[in-house]
């Protein structure tokens, strides 16, 4: 059984094509991810499927309700749950009230529970929230109805690591009971760590439908690292190591900041660049063995580094190249129940 | 159905339904207070008796001078004709306006189509929410009449009384749902509501002004028409076919913004 089903899905807005042609599928039971840069066309598939709004052409089905069929669909929200990227909650009314009425809409069947694990302020005006607060009322009421399917268009944006780290572990313990997941972001770190598969979406076209563990292969992480030696780029050139770029006073040994290598250090004036603060700005993109990158970098004076997800639209501009939006994409993925 | 959204709505309406129960009732004092000074100083004066034989009659109707005459008449030809009829149906044309365009501009709207219920229910339950002010200000504001009127000279009808406000209750809801087709209609919550304002305040002109021309039979689009409040404090009469002709065209006005509602995109 699928949980969600979408064949051919297309949405015009206008003049603008905001998705085209989408077909994945997502199994019952499985964390399904769904991939791309902001205006990818993530949130229009999602509102797409919600029922928000009708398909230009093609379909889909949500737990086996046509996302056409608005009395389907009504049933099937019995079953889902949905975490909006902007949470519309009525600024007016206390945490508290506001859940009572979603209750009285939906059924609640375990919102004490949820409470205590997201604890958003109940008797506090909701004007008052923060954004993470919010979140954490967003999370309650998605679930507290206890649905089979949970839809969610970048749910933790907004939330505090520590928080973000609990809702992540919150996911699995639900997958463990059966519930199924379809969500987007356009984090790879986040989709890595819970997701069991992953669509990739692209100018609204799905580019690459594939399993997490191929696509950690592909992420790969942005290192920064600033070293008091001048360096070549060549010195880089350590297997998975891509893109490396060379920053800063190269010719350290000369005391003029006129080299024009547009060291921030020379441009603020009134630096000393003879200080022990010079050196080369090191940058590339690593896929490769972390212990290899360690031991690469500790025959250098390393001043600073800093290791972090590469950014989505560099691994994207990496792996699927650019995607002409007028071309019907090319890679695999058009059907994905394999 | 179990009027969730109703309950909600509506209890949210409830304070500004008291703000305006407070407005009218203070306004609606004023006209009783002064109401020995008009009906007895000003209307018995000779100057008064001289302007009305001088002036055309359509003029003496347009501006309802025959019923300074009385506390009913003063009440009729301006508290219950322009405040009551035109303020408070601006008012609740204005409200509609901004209901649902107002839910979807702020999103709200996601969060309550997320729950198992019909684009129907919701437009419906949204619309009869405006019932709270309705109802609270037509029980608040002629108990307060009353409870003035006990105070002055002139005493009223109160059977009258509560008939004017029980025939305004459609005229009042017709209101409404001219303002709920604009927020389906247009795109954004401003232009719905200011759009509302625009569209009820023509129709009070059209009302007042054209059946004096040639285009006379124009006037029975607008609402106001089939609201006479003069008629029900000054002669006594209801007109139930007028509220039916209201409640009828609610209900059209209803189907047509549950027609686009259900079919528009949520965006």
């Amino acid at each position: 059984m699928v949980a969600i089903e979408v064949n051919g899905l297309t949405k015009d807005y206008g003049n603008v094509r905001a998705i085209e042609s989408l077909s994945f599928a997502v199994e019952d039971g499985e964390v399904f991810g769904f991939l791309g840069p902001n205006g990818a066309g993530k949130s229009t598939t999602i509102r797409t499927l919600m029922g928000f709004q009708l398909p230009t052409d093609g379909g889909a089905t949500v737990l086996g309700h046509d996302i056409t069929d608005r009395s389907a669909m009504i049933e099937a929200k019995r079953q889902v749950g949905y975490i909006p990227a902007e949470m519309g909650f009525d600024e007016g009314v206390t945490g508290e009230r506001f859940l009572r009425y979603q209750a009285s809409l939906k059924g609640d069947t375990r919102s004490e529970e949820l409470l205590e694990l997201f604890d958003p302020p109940m008797d506090r005006e909701i004007g008052e929230y923060s954004t993470g607060n919010k979140r954490k009322l967003a999370v309650v009421l998605a679930f507290m109805h206890d649905p089979d399917l949970v839809i969610m268009d970048e749910p933790t944006s907004g939330l505090d690591p520590l928080m973000q780290e609990r809702f992540y572990e919150f996911i699995r313990d639900e997958q463990a009971k059966g519930t199924t997941f379809f969500f987007s972001s356009h984090i790879l770190s986040e989709v890595q760590k819970i997701c069991d598969r992953v669509g990739v979406i692209r100018n609204g076209h799905l580019v690459d439908l594939e399993d997490v563990e191929t696509l950690l292969e592909r992420g790969g992480k942005r290192v920064s690292v600033h070293v008091a030696e001048p360096a070549e780029p060549s010195a880089f050139a350590i297997e998975g190591a891509h893109d490396v770029s060379v920053t800063g006073d190269e010719q350290s040994a000369q005391p003029t900041a006129a080299d024009g290598s547009g060291n921030t250090q020379s441009a603020d004036g009134g630096e000393d660049t003879s200080s022990g603060r010079d050196g080369t700005s090191v940058s590339f993109t690593y896929t490769g063995d972390y212990n290899a990158l360690l031991e690469h970098l500790i025959g250098y004076d390393v001043l600073d580094l800093d290791i972090e997800d590469a950014p989505l639209e560099d691994v994207f501009m990496r792996f699927y190249g650019e995607v002409d939006p007028d071309r019907e994409p090319s890679t695999v993925g058009r059907q994905a129940d394999v | 159905m179990t009027l969730d959204v109703l309950r909600y709505e509506g209890e949210h309406r409830l304070k500004s339904a008291l703000g305006i129960s407070v407005a009218f009732t203070l306004l609606a004092m004023l006209f009783v207070a002064t109401a020995p000074l008009v009906t007895t100083n000003v209307a018995a004066s000779a100057q008064f008796k001289q302007i009305m034989t001088e002036l055309p009659q359509p003029f003496i109707e347009a501006f309802g001078l025959q019923s300074m005459t009385s506390l009913e008449g003063l009440l009729a030809g301006e508290f219950y004709t322009l405040m009551w009829a035109v303020f408070f149906g601006i008012y609740l044309a204005y409200s509609a306006a901004g209901s649902v365009r107002g839910d979807i501009d702020e999103d709200r709207m996601d969060v309550l189509l997320a729950n198992p219920i019909s684009r129907t229910t919701i437009l419906v339950e949204t619309f009869l929410s405006l019932l709270v002010p309705v109802l609270v200000a037509s029980v608040i504001t002629p108990a307060a009449i009353y409870v003035g009127t006990l105070f002055i000279e002139p005493s009223i009808a109160v059977e009258e009384l509560i008939m004017v406000h029980v025939l305004s209750i459609p005229y009042l809801l017709c209101c409404g749902a001219i303002g709920l087709v604009l927020s389906v209609l247009l795109n954004d919550k401003d232009t719905a509501q200011n759009a509302a304002i625009g569209v009820l305040f023509a129709l009070y002109l059209l009302q007042s002004f054209i059946p004096v021309t040639d285009y006379g039979w124009l006037a029975n689009i607008a609402p106001m028409s089939y609201f006479d409040a003069n008629a029900i404090l000054l002669e006594g009469t209801y007109d139930f076919t007028s509220a039916g002709i209201l409640l009828a065209a609610t209900l059209v006005l209803m189907a047509v913004s549950q027609f686009r509602f259900t079919r528009m995109d949520i965006q």
